[in-house]
């Protein structure tokens, strides 16, 4: 299945209003009474900030001019009640929207890491981390931005310019209509572009996740960089990205600014037709002059909060733009799921493949109809040239991948009815390059183990001891508490030990090793050895190795190679199908 | 007067911006002629109104007047648009470039030792919240600035008693985002320490994704995302809390101070000391004055956070820098030494005494059990790692006295771990700028690697997928030893290479680099004592000393080294007909 998040949008569908909001609508879903509470104090507050100037200009015309002071002072007092209103709707309105832009924001980082969690392998094969990342960090607080900045702007203008339309139109019709005209001309302007504004967006946001992923890789990886000298090399490909995101940005950025200026001149050639339209009405007889005067103070009433809604127009495509990046990862689902019908096999042993096909996506196929069973209790190894499929047949068993065509069984089961929990605890994978995160000792051999959790150090040494682990752990300095995951301090045969010791103590019906001790040494081995003989009899093991010590005490040999797994029988068997070299790749 | 209050806290967020002085100027230029110019639309309004009363009015020429004024708007406004994005993104991209300069300078302890993580919220999320101050910031502070000098000097003029009452008022605001400004600077500090803490979370659990499927832990590490994205939301919403009461409360602070004009104004009109149209006009410059404040309140979220995020930036920037004060230049022969080297993590020592030579045209085989220092060995002798003490030597002259460049284009370094890059398989072997055609083809053959090239449908332009996932573990050793070889390195350094390798094709390349690469100095980091049986030197590492060296048939006489050897004897057969 292909899960590469796409790089370039192509066919953008034209963005309007209402599939604006219906975009944004579900993120809000469960934000319904905050949104109502600060819808009131938006009001409250839009209503101070038009009731202040009127009274002061009251108690200027009224008092002052007529010098009564005492009018003077109720009028102050009436103000100053009005201020303190001010001062707690404006709280409440920058408190309540910003918090739910943080849920969103908080929400959404949850939902896509959740999705993560739920995609297979296969998906991070193909995608870049840093993009993920990207998306995962800055795409989602493109949208908090935009809730806790922009909705609470939108809002309060939305208010006063369409009561300020409103009057317009209701003082005088034709006047008013036209003094609307260039706001009606200059929305269709913005529908017309919105989809370019939007598209720059996105681009922008990909040049930002290209870059993030540029950055992810150089470092994570920078040894490389520094032992064959290519910090040149590092920089470069850095200042392109860099450069790449520059441009796209500045894009993006004069995309999103045009709406300012031509809101601007709107503004002022609806005062140009206000004027000119109203002295002939009143050269007619129409109108008076004073109503004029007041009809252009509304025009700017009415045009100061649009341009203000031109901006937040232009942040509403950026968020949909983050909104799109978000979706789809948001949308993708995984093939690998656990399905309900159960189809079984008896005398299947622990594991058995039957009539197994598989291909990677854009790759020729790497297995046809290939059939066998692993009994319980046994122990296999797998043989075959590099690149012959070995590690592929072992992430077949673990369901890291579903087969293309032919069925797989554990235990009987169809594979894709076992559920998770039960499947990952039955198999156990010594994966070739072993991973540790960022921790201790004891936490990474713990990790995903719930059995231990909460076992004290003492109780796990015991624990260690009985399963005769305990000598692996004196590699570590500080045993349980050595530190690892960063850094180099740790070399990949410790990597190695700290898999097997994790493998080991979830004690799987199947456990599979690949390569999972290649860069122990041979003494150390032979413990390993000997702690995988001690396991329960019941345990069916799959070993991959190169080195023909580790294999050599195996119940039977499979040869992997050439699409094909075939049953070598004995150790000297399988060594002469390596000897002559059946290999085509 | 607030400019000033900002610098102090930060001094080094406008420093920044001196390289752009220009772009800035004609910013600021261009949002003053802009602001100024729509400042005239009102006149020419009230002078049409006031032509028409009087009778003399021209329509066409207000229209026109109008017009022009109204186009010289948009192409100011639409400038001064133009120039922010462009400055802003300039002073984004320059950051970024020197960013990574610094860094490429480093050494990879330096990376570790800030971790990716970090570097990566600096490359993006911070350098973005400096570029957010530059574009929304920068033009409103300084116009603001004027402004309020300007208002000031206006309301002095005006009435000095009352301008006097008004200006108490600002200092007020002023220590109130001093106050604020401090503390959600720490505040923003942490946010972007969250974001850190979000990135290697998402970062491990992409790595580890194949690990987290298998032992069913995908809820384990959603709690670990949750907890770091918990904490970021935590330290944003008390960011939020000190926001949503700073703006509103210099809004109030300035409504107070229009208040107390109202009333004291208002008392000295009805006592006379001041007429109603003076009164007006200080009303008028008052709304001049308190505007640009709310602007700076407005403005001082992107304020802080760029301050906290220039911090984090700047500690990167001017970490202490990795002179390297070598100067020699020529080649190597390839004769390698270590003299009494001792390398010392932490309290432990990783490394103890280690003394050995590797003459050119040498074979030398580093063995022992894990976790024995043995991949620490290597680094030092590339120059990865800078031994606590004693001397590294190449051709008899210490390591730090070569340019470093020069010495990695001539040491071949094959890694234990797959490290492989998102490229084309040809631009992951010829990595280095060195490579030729020639070397290319040479590494690749040597490297037994053109079987499987062919194969591809797109051959050398095939694109390794991020961390080499679509390659097997023996092609990516292989491509490794390649990248190693085509730098046609006087010394090269195997750390564990057989490991993935079958026998039969580790044989057939060790034979390749024999023939190919005639004099070269050979040291290799490996487990199996049969590949390495007739190598000029073998040496046992045992807990960071040199338990034994010499010849194979030396070293048998070494009971450490037996029982290692022992422990292989099993199979030896087949590995020798291997």
């Amino acid at each position: 299945m292909n899960y590469k998040l796409k790089k370039f949008e192509k066919g953008e569908r034209e963005m309007k209003f209402r599939t604006a909001w219906k975009s944004i609508k579900p993120l809000l879903r469960d934000e319904k009474y905050s949104l109502y509470f600060a819808l009131i104090a938006i009001v409250i507050n839009s209503a101070v900030n038009l009731l202040a100037p009127f009274i002061i200009a009251r108690t200027i015309d009224t008092y002052i001019a007529h010098k009564d002071i005492h009018g003077v002072l109720m009028l102050s007092i009436l103000l100053a009640f009005i201020y303190l209103f001010g001062l707690v709707a404006g709280y409440l309105q920058v408190k309540i929207m910003g918090g739910v832009g943080r849920r969103v924001l908080f929400k959404l980082r949850n939902s896509i890491f959740t999705k993560l969690q739920e995609l297979p392998v296969a998906f991070f094969n193909q995608n870049q981390a840093g993009d993920l990342i990207s998306r995962i960090n800055n795409d989602t607080d493109k949208l908090n931005q935009f809730f806790s900045q922009a909705l609470v702007q939108f809002v309060g203008n939305a208010f006063l310019m369409l009561g300020a339309g409103i009057f317009i139109l209701s003082l005088n019709i034709k006047l008013g209509f036209a003094s609307l005209l260039p706001a009606v001309i200059v929305i269709i302007i913005t529908q017309l572009i919105s989809a370019w504004i939007k598209r720059t967006s996105v681009k922008s946001l990909q040049s930002l996740g290209g870059m993030s992923g540029e950055i992810q890789e150089s470092l994570q990886n920078f040894k490389v960089i520094v032992a064959f000298n290519r910090l040149d090399y590092f920089r470069k490909k850095f200042n392109i990205v860099n450069q790449e995101n520059y441009k796209a940005s500045v894009k993006a950025g004069v995309a999103s600014n045009i709406l300012n200026p031509i809101y601007g001149i709107a503004s002022n050639i609806a005062q140009i037709v206000v004027l000119g339209y109203g002295i002939i009405l009143i050269a007619s007889g129409n109108l008076t002059v004073g109503l004029l005067v007041g009809f252009l103070l509304y025009t700017n009433n009415f045009y100061t909060p649009l341009r203000q809604l031109a901006s937040i127009w232009a942040s509403l495509q950026l968020a949909l733009a983050s909104l799109d990046r978000i979706s789809e990862v948001l949308s993708l689902e995984s093939d690998i799921k656990v399905i309900e019908e159960e189809k079984t096999i008896k005398n299947g042993g622990i594991l058995t493949f039957k009539k197994v096909s598989f291909k990677y996506t854009d790759s020729k196929e790497i297995f046809h109809d290939v059939s066998f069973t692993l009994e319980s209790g046994k122990t296999y190894a797998l043989v075959g040239p590099t690149g012959g499929g070995k590690t592929t047949t072992a992430s077949l068993m673990a369901r890291l991948f579903d087969p293309t065509s032919g069925m797989i069984y554990l235990d009987g089961k169809d594979i894709c009815s076992v559920s998770l929990a039960e499947r990952t605890k039955k198999i156990g994978f010594i994966l070739q390059e072993p991973f540790l995160f960022t921790g201790t000792v004891r936490e990474n051999i713990l990790y995903g183990n719930e059995e231990y959790q909460s076992y004290t150090s003492e109780q796990l040494l015991d624990l260690l001891k009985k399963e005769e682990l305990d000598s692996l752990l004196s590699r570590f300095e500080k045993g349980l508490d050595t530190l690892v995951g960063r850094g180099d301090a740790i070399s990949l045969g410790q990597k190695q030990l700290i898999a097997f010791m994790r493998a080991v103590l979830r004690k799987p019906q199947l456990l599979i090793l690949d390569e999972a001790t290649a860069n122990i040494d041979t003494v150390t081995e032979q413990l390993l050895e000997e702690i995988l003989l001690k396991l329960p009899k019941e345990t069916t093991k799959v070993i991959i190795a190169h080195r023909l010590n580790t294999i050599q005490n195996a119940d039977d040999i499979f040869f992997v190679n050439a699409g094909k797994v075939t049953d070598a029988g004995s150790f000297d068997e399988a060594i002469k199908m390596l000897m002559n070299g059946k290999r085509t790749s | 007067m607030e400019n000033k209050r900002v610098k102090k806290s930060n001094p080094n967020l406008f420093s920044l911006l001196k390289p752009y002085k220009g772009l800035i100027f004609m910013l600021v230029l261009l949002t003053i002629l802009a602001n100024g110019l729509n400042l005239a639309v009102p006149k020419i309004i009230s002078s049409a109104i006031d032509t028409y009363s009087l009778g003399n009015f021209v329509l066409t020429k207000v229209v026109m007047t109008f017009s022009i004024v109204a186009i010289l708007i948009f192409i100011f406004t639409y400038l001064q648009n133009i120039v922010q994005i462009y400055a802003a993104e300039r002073v984004a991209r320059d950051l970024r470039t020197r960013l990574a300069a610094k860094i490429s300078e480093q050494d990879h302890t330096f990376i570790d030792r800030v971790t990716p993580s970090k570097l990566l919220t600096n490359l993006t999320s911070d350098v973005d919240a400096v570029k957010s101050f530059v574009s929304q910031a920068i033009a409103n502070i300084i116009s603001s600035v004027f402004l309020i000098i300007g208002a000031s000097v206006l309301l002095i003029l005006t009435n000095w008693r009352l301008a006097l009452a008004v200006l108490v008022v600002v200092p007020i605001i002023g220590f109130t985002f001093f106050i604020v400004l401090r503390k959600v600077r720490k505040l923003f500090t942490r946010s972007q320490e969250a974001i850190d803490w979000l990135n290697k979370v998402i970062n491990e659990s992409i790595l580890g994704s194949a690990l987290i499927r298998l032992v069913n832990s995908q809820q384990y590490e959603y709690q670990k995302f949750l907890d770091a994205n918990t904490e970021a939301k935590t330290i944003s919403l008390s960011i939020l809390n000190l926001f949503a009461s700073l703006v509103p409360l210099v809004t109030f602070l300035t409504n107070l101070a229009t208040l107390l004009i109202l009333m004291l104004g208002g008392h000295f009109v009805i006592t006379g000391t001041m007429t109603l149209g003076g009164f007006m006009a200080f009303n008028s410059y008052l709304a001049i004055l308190i505007f640009p404040i709310l602007i700076i309140s407005f403005m001082s979220n992107v304020i802080a956070q760029a301050a906290a995020s220039y911090g984090r930036i700047e500690e990167v920037l001017y970490a202490e820098e990795k002179k390297d004060n070598g100067t020699i230049v020529s080649e190597l022969s390839g004769n390698v030494a270590l003299s009494d080297v001792t390398l010392e993590l932490g309290e432990k020592a990783i490394l103890k005494d280690i003394s050995f030579e590797a003459k050119k045209n040498t074979r030398t085989a580093i063995i022992g059990p894990t976790a024995a220092g043995k991949t620490q060995l290597l680094y030092i002798l590339t120059g990865l790692v800078v031994p606590t003490s004693g001397e590294v030597l190449f051709d008899e002259k210490n390591i730090n006295e070569y340019k470093k460049e020069k010495l990695h284009e001539q040491i071949g370094f094959v890694f234990q771990d797959s490290i492989l890059f998102n490229l084309t398989l040809r631009e992951n072997i010829a990595f280095s700028n060195t490579v030729g055609d020639e070397d290319l083809k040479k590494a690749i053959s040597t490297a037994e690697l053109q079987d499987f090239i062919q194969e591809l449908p797109e051959g050398l332009d095939t694109v390794v997928s991020e961390r080499g996932t679509s390659l097997s573990g023996g092609q990516k050793q292989r491509v490794m030893l390649a990248r190693a070889l085509a730098l046609n390195p006087k010394v090269l350094l195997l750390d564990d290479f057989t490991a993935r390798v079958d026998n039969r094709t580790e044989k057939k390349i060790l034979e390749n680099v024999t023939a190919n690469y005639p004099g070269i100095t050979l040291i290799s980091v490996t487990q199996k004592i049969s590949s390495v049986e007739h190598y000029d030197q073998i040496i046992l590492l045992m807990e960071g000393e040199i338990i034994a060296k010499g010849t194979h048939s030396e070293m048998l006489e070494c009971p450490e080294y037996m029982q290692i050897y022992n422990s292989q004897e099993s199979t030896e057969q087949y590995e020798l007909q291997a």
